[in-house]
Formats: C-alpha cells, sequence, structure tokens
C-alpha cells in the first residue's frame, strides 16, 4: 500500500496570512518613506523666496535651475565618479577578502568575521574623526612619511578627493564583504575542485567558476556599495571640507544652510533618481553579461 | 518550583507596568508634564555656550525660581529650519532659540518671532540699546578684529585690507561658515559698505587664487592657528581671547575700516508653549552676575551697563574708546535680502 504525502492542512499558509504578515511593515514603508517623498515631490514643485521660503506652486523651475547650471551638474557628476570609484575599490578589494573567510577553516573564522563587523559599531562621523586625526598636516600618516624621510613637507590630504574616497571606502567595505562572503560561502567547494581537477588554471577557474557562481553577491555588494557611496553625508563633510563638495551635503546646505526648500527637494529628488537610474542600468548590465 | 517563581516573577512585573502606563494613561501623567508651566526649552548652539549657559544662568538663576531649563541643541541653520518647520504648529517645541543678530533679523522677517514685552523684563533698562530689538534680546557682543601669528607675518597687519591680501598666500585662512562677514569685510576693505557687498569679490577671488586656506568651522580654524599652518585670519575677539588661552601663538588688531559687531541673543518663536517661562530666562540673562561670568568665562562683552567686568577682563575682551567709536553694525535688512545671492556666490564662484 502506498500514500501520497500531502503537507498538512495546517502548513498551508492561507493568503490572509501573507497579508497579515506583510501589512505592519507595508504601513510602516508607507508612513515612513513613501508619504514623506511624495511631500517632498510637491515641495520640489515650489517656488522659493528668502522671506517665506516656499510659496505653493507648480514649477518646475527648481529642476531647469539644477539642468542648467553647470555647477550643479558637476556637483552630480563629481558624486558619481567618487560613488564609482569607491565601489569598484570595494568590490576588488572585498572579493578576496570573502573569499578567504567563506574558504577558511581557522578556528578563528568567527573572530575573523567579527573583525570585519567591528567598524559597524561605530558611527561614519567618528570614523571620519579618526581619518581626520590621521590625515592633518600634523597627522599620522605625514609624520610617518616625514619622519620615513619620503616627503619633506606635509601632503595635502586633508579636504581632498583622496581623503574622501579613503574614508567612504573604509565606510562600505564590510558591508560587501558580508555581501560577498555570503554568497561564496553558498558555493559548493567540489564545483572548483572539479574545475581545477580538469586542468584549469587557478585564474580560469575563477573567471569561469567562482565569478558566475557569485555573480548575484557582486550585484548586490555593488548596488549596496554605489547607494552608499551617491548619499554620503559625513564622510563628504568632514573629509572633504568645504570645497569638495557632493550631492549629500549639497542638498542639506539647501534645506538648513539656505532654507531653500523647493530646490533642496528637487536636488533630493535629482539624486534620487540617478541613484536608482545608475543602479537598475548597472544591474541589467551585469546580468546580461553574466547570462552571456 | 524556581521556574514558577520565575513566572510569578515575570507576571508582577507586567502587571506593575500596565499599571503604570494605564495610571498614565488616564491621568496624563509624565515627569515632563508634570513640570510643564516651569519648564523652559530653549534652543541653542552646543560646546562651550550650552555649558555655559547651563553654568551661569539655568543652574544658579533659573533652578532657585523652580524653572527647569532643558537645552535643544543644534546649529542655527537646523534650529531656523526647525523654527519654518514648526511655523504651522499651534505649539511649538522650543520657548527660545539662540541665534546672531542677523539671524533674528531674518526669522523675524519671516514672521516667526514673538514680540519681546520688555514690562516683564526689568533688567532690560540696563540693556546697550544696540542690544535691544522689537522681537529679540541681545544676549553678549563682540567684534570681528584680525588675527595674526608674528612669528608667520612679519609686519603686523592693521586693516582689513592688510588681512585678506593676497600676498598672504596659504597663510590666509578663512572660515567657511564665516562667509558674511568674511564678504563684508572684503567690502569695505575694498571701497564697498554694509549695503553693497559687491566690492570685496575681487579681492576675495584673488586671495582664493593664491592659495588662501579655505576652513570649515571656527573650530577648524581654532587649530590650524595652533599648528600654524595658518598665519592670518579674521575673527571675533571672543574667539581670540579662548583661542589664545588654548595655546594659539596669536595677536589681534581691531581693523582701521572699522570693527564690524556680532551680537548674540534669543528670540522666542511666535508658537513657544512657555511664553512667560521665556520671559523669565530672558530677564535672568541680563543679570549682571550672568553677564560678568559670561565675559570671564567667553570672551563676550556684557550687553548690560549694570554689568562689573573686572579691568583685566575688560582690557582682554573689550575695546577702547577710540575702537569703540570705529564698531559698525550691519545692515541686517540688505543680509537677509541678499543672504541666497552671497551664499550662492560663495558656493559655486568662490569655493568652486
Amino acid at each position: 500500500m502506498t500514500t501520497t504525502a500531502q503537507p498538512p492542512a495546517r502548513e498551508r499558509a492561507p493568503a490572509w496570512s501573507a497579508a497579515a504578515m506583510m501589512t505592519p511593515a507595508a504601513i510602516v514603508v508607507t508612513i515612513g518613506i513613501v508619504l514623506p517623498i511624495v511631500i517632498l515631490f510637491r515641495y520640489s514643485l515650489n517656488r522659493y523666496t528668502p522671506a517665506k521660503v516656499m510659496v505653493d506652486a507648480f514649477t518646475i523651475e527648481n529642476y531647469v535651475k539644477f539642468l542648467t547650471d553647470p555647477f550643479y551638474i558637476a556637483v552630480l557628476l563629481r558624486t558619481i565618479r567618487v560613488a564609482a570609484l569607491c565601489t569598484a575599490i570595494c568590490v576588488a578589494l572585498a572579493f578576496p577578502m570573502a573569499y578567504c573567510l567563506a574558504r577558511t577553516r581557522s578556528r578563528f573564522k568567527n573572530l575573523l568575521l567579527m573583525a570585519v563587523i567591528l567598524p559597524l559599531f561605530v558611527g561614519n562621523a567618528v570614523r571620519a574623526a579618526g581619518w581626520m586625526v590621521l590625515f592633518g598636516n600634523k597627522g599620522f600618516v605625514n609624520a610617518l612619511l616625514m619622519g620615513l624621510g619620503v616627503t619633506r613637507a606635509p601632503l595635502e590630504i586633508m579636504y581632498t578627493e583622496l581623503a574622501v574616497v579613503i574614508g567612504i571606502i573604509a565606510v562600505n567595505l564590510p558591508f560587501v564583504v558580508l555581501t560577498l562572503q555570503a554568497v561564496l560561502e553558498g558555493i559548493d567547494r567540489p564545483v572548483e575542485e572539479a574545475a581545477l581537477g580538469l586542468g584549469a588554471s587557478p585564474l580560469r577557474t575563477f573567471r569561469h567558476v567562482i565569478l558566475p557562481l557569485a555573480m548575484p553577491g557582486v550585484i548586490a555588494g555593488t548596488i549596496l556599495s554605489f547607494i552608499l557611496a551617491m548619499n554620503a553625508y559625513a564622510t563628504p563633510v568632514l573629509l572633504g571640507g568645504p570645497t569638495f563638495q557632493m550631492m549629500g551635503p549639497t542638498v542639506y546646505n539647501q534645506f538648513a544652510g539656505l532654507s531653500n526648500w523647493p530646490f533642496g527637494a528637487a536636488l533630493a529628488f535629482v539624486l534620487m533618481t540617478a541613484t536608482l537610474v545608475l543602479t537598475v542600468a548597472s544591474n541589467w548590465l551585469a546580468h546580461r553579461g553574466y547570462r552571456r | 518550583m524556581e521556574q514558577r517563581s520565575r513566572d510569578v516573577t515575570r507576571r508582577r512585573l507586567l502587571k506593575a507596568a500596565g499599571a503604570l502606563a494605564g495610571v498614565s494613561a488616564i491621568g496624563g501623567w509624565s515627569p515632563a508634564r508634570a513640570q510643564g508651566a516651569n519648564r523652559v526649552v530653549l534652543g541653542t548652539w552646543g560646546g562651550d555656550y550650552s555649558k555655559l549657559l547651563a553654568k551661569n544662568i539655568d543652574t544658579p538663576l533659573m533652578v532657585p525660581r523652580k524653572y527647569e531649563v532643558v537645552h535643544d541643541i543644534g546649529g542655527d541653520a537646523e534650529r531656523r529650519a526647525k523654527m519654518r518647520a514648526e511655523a504651522r504648529l499651534p505649539r511649538g517645541t522650543s520657548d527660545l532659540q539662540g541665534l546672531s543678530a542677523a539671524q533674528m533679523f531674518e526669522m523675524n522677517e519671516a514672521g516667526l518671532c514673538l514680540p519681546v514685552d520688555y514690562a516683564k523684563i526689568a533688567n532690560a533698562q540696563y540693556l546697550l540699546p544696540q542690544m535691544k530689538y522689537p522681537y529679540g534680546v541681545g544676549h553678549i557682543y563682540s567684534g570681528k578684529v584680525i588675527l595674526y601669528n608674528p612669528k608667520l607675518i612679519a609686519t603686523p597687519p592693521t586693516s582689513f585690507a592688510d588681512a585678506l591680501d593676497p600676498k598672504h598666500g596659504a597663510k590666509l585662512g578663512i572660515i567657511d561658515i564665516q562667509y558674511q562677514f568674511t564678504m563684508m569685510a572684503a567690502a569695505i576693505a575694498s571701497g564697498g559698505s554694509m549695503t553693497d557687498y559687491e566690492p570685496g569679490k575681487a579681492r576675495l577671488m584673488a586671495c582664493r587664487k593664491a592659495g588662501a586656506k579655505i576652513l570649515p568651522t571656527n573650530e577648524a580654524m581654532a587649530q590650524a592657528l595652533t599648528n600654524e599652518e595658518v598665519g592670518i585670519c579674521i575673527m571675533w575677539k571672543a574667539r581670540a581671547v579662548q583661542w589664545q588661552k588654548a595655546g594659539a601663538k596669536v595677536e589681534t588688531v581691531a581693523p582701521k575700516e572699522g570693527i564690524p559687531l556680532y551680537i548674540s541673543g534669543f528670540v522666542i518663536p511666535k508658537n513657544a508653549p512657555n511664553k512667560d517661562g521665556a520671559h523669565v530666562w530672558l530677564n535672568e540673562m541680563l543679570q549682571p552676575s550672568a553677564q560678568e561670568a559670561f565675559a570671564e568665562d567667553m570672551g563676550y562683552n556684557a550687553s548690560v551697563i549694570n554689568a562689573k567686568i573686572p579691568l583685566e577682563t575688560e582690557k582682554r575682551i573689550g575695546f577702547n574708546a577710540d575702537e569703540r567709536k570705529r564698531l559698525i553694525d550691519l545692515d541686517y535688512g540688505y543680509l537677509a535680502k541678499n543672504d541666497a545671492a552671497f551664499k550662492e556666490w560663495w558656493d559655486k564662484t568662490f569655493k568652486g
């Protein structure tokens, strides 16, 4: 006598229970994200007057101002350049780290993982403050370089693009490492061993076996790092200083410094749209390349 | 048995928490509400200023009168944005906001300030006339002077024209957040006036091209002066006194073109929950003891004439008779009208 295995009736989740589980999160998202975005978009169509800050209107002049002003276009392009550079370096640095973490059988694996997570315990601003101590004219880096006789005069590191790129990489790296490590853990070791056993070199194994299988992690890590870098605030302000301007601080400056809420809202929307479009485009390109 | 005992404890705890929540809900009780009428929320900058407000006004003068003073700490830009955001609410979240004179003017122009009822502020009779606004009260003042390190700047400057000179190259430091005063100083050094900052722009651009350092904050400038990365800058005399105390080897010079006044004061938002408490605090702010303590601790001049500042302190922080004649007030209307354009020029052209 054979019996057909049927899942017990209690295990089948009714549709209403799924809806019940999603409702609280949906409410939080609606109130906490969607509603402010809608309000912000409405603000971006208002008009700015210094005395009243915002006058109700229905104009696209704030967007026109952005698109026709070379200064703001330059700020956006600089932000995209820095975000792309930081993301590329993060992925390049994170992959070997994540691979080692995923493959190690050391009893210190948990400690190594903690070492990756540890920087996330400290806020961005505090970490940037640490970099400020290192990068100053009389900071550790310059003292070391001058002490070793590498340079005669202190290098200008603070308030430069280099300082911002280093700071953002330091913030984003743990996120990318953890994302990649989770995916690499899921790739069976015998798959690599089979490729090596069939005569593939380690580089070929990486290119044709590991990388394609790890691609979902690479894409996720890239997206995460790119979004974080595009919207970076504390690091550009503290390490970039007054002359290195990125979109995050520029948006804030319009709201808090100039009280120009309509233009600040328009800038926020431009930043959000640019991030979204570039993320979707890079995701699409990566998937296309991956399928080939 | 042990398990049961734990259960009972947890239940008791839950019951107690529930009872407390119930009582709170029924009676609307909370420590904050219990002290509502005697609570004053003060919007202020953080750091030393907030600490000294607590040390010199809140604790010695307000607490004995059974007032609790809570500081809502933040930069003036954020607090001004908050005032604007709260404008439509019947009840705001602060009773007083600490701002510069220019910012007090700007907030009043935006219709956000309550007219000050000077009848409720007995100490206002001693207030210097320049510190008395219909919409706010001046707390302390200082003047914009030149700071220089004799080791790095061989010829002592005498004017803003000497200080904001491209010949200093990278030894000249400019503070980003002081863009209004920097533009104004450059203007009066270049034939402009308090109502025309345009002539100063070319001078500033020349300094920038020559390598002048732009530092983000006052604190960053203090560090740059101490490290001798910067040899000359313009700043409030009060800050110079603080930085000298902290080890910066700088001298101060009152510029011959005039000494622009910096006044810091307080306004009461129109929708302040405790307007009476705010007036009480303003009165205590003007007590001679509080003013004397601020002069000593922070290097700012008193805004009341009955404060007895020790001669030594007065010499250090104040201005002599000749310098007092050169104190000049800003044209706040001109600043408020053009501030957005100035900031845009500063960010896009000067720093860009």
